[in-house]
């Protein structure tokens, strides 16, 4: 199933939007799950098992823990511990879910000229298409900085705080700066930055599926407020 | 020519990008630590301001063209919305790179003063996320706890950053901000310029 970019961009405004205000009932959680269930399932339809599955127990076990174990007087380092992970995890997963499953199942392509029809400037469309695709760029390069301080025996920088950070900052630095000028190479060539409007490859047309999603998650947002401040 | 060479370009625009995203890591990874103890969330505006001054030297250093810091900004708010932080702080964030960019085109991008300065005032961005804590206290505390924070964290939070502790945290994220651009400025003087890369 191909879902339009823009229900993609939609589903991650709703999504983060219902994740921003806190659930506290339980009808709020319910849509809450769901919500983040969405994400997930449309993960399995692409075929991405592995990783929905990942999200799901990381999830799962997360709000097992802070629904039944965790209570308003939990003290002590380990419970809030536990409180800082399943914190992170249960505010911020439905979000990174979203976001995943958007930055992997979207192409550069595809995403540009969904920026284009929303008539988005192209500076902010081509930052942010940057900014998608750099992420896991700078997670490989980091840990390839890692690797290469290991072989060489330099382990956390000897302890000094400040030289661990600069061990890691100043090559990743380094990298990303090489990489940035062989990507403006490779997008110059593609003729980005001409002065003619670009055209584009994919058609992009929103089908039955798209309009189901958006029209379901607008539900869901509707009800979301309704049921917090209205009822 | 010289308009020209004023606007940005799409190599600009891919700097930018790469720049915000390796922004964005850095506070991403400090970020988790507020889970920690209420207190590192307040501390942020020394930790982000020092840790993000190398990075974002090097970019002053790299565009210097109006608008850079702008599009930062407008792209952190955007990630910020995604991230939870909430719609209440975007505008905020927006706002500070915007006057952020305003002060560093007055020094041409070139004056070291002015660049401190701007960076500095670009740091408010990290203040506006405490705004939703500010503007809504009550309800985000209930938030919280409903949430399944403990009310030890919420109180914490809350001795940490309030209406009267704001002040001090705006004005330690400016000073620390100025501090994070000065070591950034030598830190890329001592690495990058001597490679060339500037």
């Amino acid at each position: 199933m191909r879902l339009d970019p823009r229900t993609k961009l939609f589903m991650v405004f709703v999504i983060s939007l219902i994740a921003m205000m806190s659930a506290t009932t339980p009808v709020l959680w319910a849509i809450r799950l769901i919500i983040t269930l969405i994400p997930i399932v449309l993960l399995i339809l692409e075929k991405k098992y592995s990783s929905a599955l990942r999200f799901f127990l990381a999830y799962g076990i997360a709000l097992v823990l802070l629904l039944f174990f965790i209570s308003e007087n939990s003290e002590g380092i380990i419970a809030s511990l536990l409180i800082g992970y399943c914190g992170i995890v249960v505010q911020f997963m439905p979000a990174l879910i979203t976001a995943w499953y958007v930055i992997r199942t979207t192409k550069i392509g595809e995403f540009m000229s969904c920026m284009q029809k929303m008539h988005i400037p192209d500076g902010i469309a081509v930052s942010l298409a940057v900014v998608m695709r750099f992420f896991p760029t700078i997670k490989e390069e980091y840990s390839s900085i890692n690797d290469a301080m290991r072989m060489r025996g330099v382990m956390l920088g000897g302890g000094n705080v400040l030289r661990m950070f600069e061990f890691r900052m100043i090559p990743l630095l380094f990298s990303c700066v090489n990489i940035g000028e062989e990507l403006s190479a490779a997008a110059i060539t593609r003729g980005l930055g001409g002065d003619s409007k670009r055209s584009s490859l994919i058609e992009l047309k929103l089908g039955l599926a798209d309009y189901l999603l958006m029209s379901f998650l607008t539900a869901a947002t509707v009800i979301f407020v309704m049921y917090k401040y209205f009822l | 020519m010289e308009n020209n060479n004023k606007k940005l370009k799409a190599k600009d625009f891919i700097t930018i990008g790469i720049f915000t995203a390796i922004l964005f890591a850095v506070e991403f990874a400090l970020g988790m630590l507020g889970y920690i103890h209420p207190f590192i969330v307040a501390a942020y505006v020394i930790i982000l301001p020092l840790a993000s001054g190398i990075p974002m030297m090097l970019f002053y250093t790299k565009v210097e063209k109006f608008g850079m810091i702008t599009i930062v900004s407008v792209l952190l708010a955007i990630i910020m919305f995604v991230g939870g932080m909430g719609y209440l702080g975007a505008p905020l964030i927006i706002i500070s790179g915007l006057v952020a960019d305003f002060i560093a085109k007055s020094g041409n991008y070139k004056s070291f003063k002015k660049t401190v300065l701007s960076f500095g005032i670009f740091n408010f961005w990290i203040c506006s996320n405490y705004f939703p804590i500010l503007v809504t206290a009550e309800s985000y505390r209930k938030d919280l706890i409903d949430g399944g924070f403990s009310a030890e964290y919420a109180n914490n939070l809350f001795a940490a950053i309030n209406v009267k502790t704001i002040g001090i945290l705006v004005v330690l994220c400016f000073v620390f901000g100025c501090i994070g651009a000065v070591i950034g400025k030598a830190v890329v003087k001592k690495h990058f310029e001597k490679a060339g890369i500037v």
